[in-house]
């Protein structure tokens, strides 16, 4: 029995092994192809590079436009989750707490809209940025961002909001506060970890975006990641500048690498949560 | 207990303190900016693209005839089209089985078999869920490149030389050869989740079933797959709707559609009708079809996947 349990497990241990293989090396050889030449890359993809050098990365970060793209994604991250926060928190305390008339269709209705294909409302939207004058614009896109995952943010603030004591809020109140106050002082602070935890996935999705800022965005100077890496593929083709290519896509996995191992806890709850809905 | 026998007191109190008046500013102050955001940049476009796909549109300003349903009819003849519907199922067809055996077998060996680096395994297969599709659908291309890609490579060093394709050239390997990466970028999600409903399963249920002397695929049958059959149905359905409205972008980005449209789904359709041909009614019509296709296969998912709920 001891040896056909052990078996087993070494068994199961097999596809185990080999998945991680799967993740893992594809991730390695974009690294490593990272720091070749392209003669190196043709001629022996498999090997380790003959020296280690920066010159990839110097390349994409300032040749090919990968420097400023980097600094606009994150800009429109930051920003964006700002706004989204600043859009959501109210709006789940309100559902959350305040009881009033039609507060379950509001929910309801921010919690549909997440099934519904955005693809449909892109062709409406540029052209609403287009009479405002807003295309081409990162304001306007973090503004786009942010209002495309207020219903995300509201409702794991919702969840996190109902555990908030109320007798807290209602000392408060009796000690004179106003309910801006309450909002501000009291529930803010206490849902600080649901904040963190829809932040962390707001700026991860705001970070990795790739379409809208395609159809939202034109000139150069203003291109995100997503767009600039496709940009970069484009010419990487026509050059052969594979090594480059790498480096690029090194830079826009290293801050999520990054992001990821030190708040992994609150990435993995907020998005089973978030699938669960 | 206690909070809910104090909650009409503490009504009350509060009614006391605050005015009407004041109570209704402040419900106008947390809601209205944010719901007044949401109609323009939500439910505006999406009543919106409606609106558009009754329209013969070319995008400049003026020039906006409206033909009724003509872009509907166009659709029912346009080879594009059910090309384009038929690719999109086959990528939930493939994502669904792919995504799903693998998760659950996972979540199954992580969380039944007592594996040490159990931990380790959790975080890297989670990882490729929240790398950027343009990064994962760049990457993936390196791996598919005829010359220097992974695969074959991997082909000619086992000895496979006649295997070696362009995958993402060939008319019939593209479609599976985008849905792979797909399937590699998901299962980390659903692992977690089916992990999730497999913890909370009572273990007193395996050792009632082993001492009947029920097999571990037995109790994997009968014990495992019904009681999480609530998170198996949640990941199918998520799995479909997160495909059908969002796979168009790791498609445009590896083969935009080709080679000629091998790969082409109803979202990439719709980008390159819209944005690169500039039929912009016709596009909004594709969206309207994404939403009606989703919303009917969610409808048809729930009472397919609808099972009488098992506690034991």
């Amino acid at each position: 029995m001891q040896i056909l349990s052990t078996l087993s497990k070494i068994a199961v241990r097999i596809p185990l092994f080999l998945w991680s293989i799967i993740v893992v090396f594809p991730l390695v050889w974009m690294f490593i192809g990272a720091f070749k030449t392209n003669a190196e890359i043709f001629s022996s993809p498999w090997s380790w590079p003959q020296q280690w050098n920066l010159n990839n990365f110097v390349a994409a970060w300032s040749n090919y436009n990968i420097g400023t793209a980097f600094l606009n994604s994150l800009f429109v991250t930051i920003l964006g989750s700002l706004l989204c926060l600043l859009f959501a928190i109210p709006t789940a305390y309100a559902l959350e707490r305040l009881r009033f008339k039609g507060s379950d269709v509001l929910l309801n209705t921010y919690l549909a809209s997440m099934m519904l294909p955005s693809v449909l409302g892109w062709i409406p939207l540029f052209f609403l940025l287009l009479k405002f004058n807003m295309l081409d614009n990162l304001w306007a896109l973090s503004l786009v961002y942010a209002v495309s995952q207020i219903p995300f943010t509201i409702f794991i603030l919702v969840s996190f909001m109902g555990n908030v004591p109320r007798e807290l809020e209602e000392a408060a109140a009796i000690d004179g506060m106003s309910p801006y106050g309450i909002l501000l002082k009291i529930v803010t602070p206490l849902v600080k970890s649901g904040i963190i935890t829809a932040t962390i996935l707001n700026a991860i999705s705001f970070w990795n975006e790739y379409f809208l800022a395609l159809i939202l965005l034109d000139t150069k100077s203003k291109n995100t990641l997503g767009v600039a890496m496709d940009l970069l593929k484009t010419s990487a083709r026509y050059e052969s500048a594979w090594g480059v290519l790498f480096a690029g896509l090194c830079i826009a996995v290293i801050p999520v690498i990054i992001f990821y191992s030190i708040f992994q806890r609150h990435i993995v709850k907020g998005m089973t949560e978030g699938a669960i809905k | 207990m206690q909070l809910d026998s104090l909650y009409p007191y503490v009504e009350r109190v509060i009614d006391v303190v605050q005015s009407k008046t004041q109570k209704y500013l402040f419900l106008a102050f947390c809601l209205l900016p944010t719901f007044i955001m949401f109609c323009i940049f939500t439910v505006y476009p999406m009543i919106g693209g409606l609106y558009y796909s009754f329209f013969k549109w070319s995008g400049t300003s003026s020039v906006m005839e409206f033909i009724g349903f003509d872009n509907y009819t166009r659709m029912l003849s346009d080879s594009v089209i059910l090309r384009a519907i038929i690719n999109d199922y086959l990528f939930v067809f493939i994502k669904v089985f792919g995504i799903m055996i693998l998760a659950l077998f996972f979540a199954v060996a992580l969380t039944q078999l007592r594996i040490k680096e159990a931990p380790f395994y959790r975080i890297v297969f989670f990882f490729p869920n929240i790398m950027s599709v343009v990064v994962i659908g760049i990457l993936w291309q390196f791996i598919y490149d005829p010359n220097i890609g992974l695969v074959n490579g991997l082909l000619r060093a086992i000895g496979l030389e006649e295997w070696a394709r362009p995958w993402l050239g060939d008319m019939t390997w593209a479609l599976p050869s985008v849905s792979i990466p797909a399937i590699w970028a998901g299962i980390g999600l659903f692992m977690l989740l089916l992990m999730g409903g497999i913890t909370n399963i009572s273990k007193s249920l395996y050792e009632a079933a082993e001492i009947d002397g029920a097999s571990e695929w037995q109790q994997f049958w009968k014990i495992t797959v019904p009681l999480i059959w609530p998170q198996i149905k949640t990941s199918i359905i998520y799995i479909v709707i997160t495909s059908l409205n969002g796979s168009f972008v790791l498609v445009q980005v590896m083969t935009a559609g080709g080679p000629g449209v091998a790969t082409e789904v109803m979202g990439s359709y719709l980008y390159q009708k819209a944005f690169e041909d500039f039929q912009f009614g016709y596009g909004a019509a594709i969206g309207v079809l994404i939403l009606v296709l989703s919303l009917v296969s969610v409808i048809i998912l729930q009472v397919l996947l609808k099972k009488e709920k098992v506690e034991y």
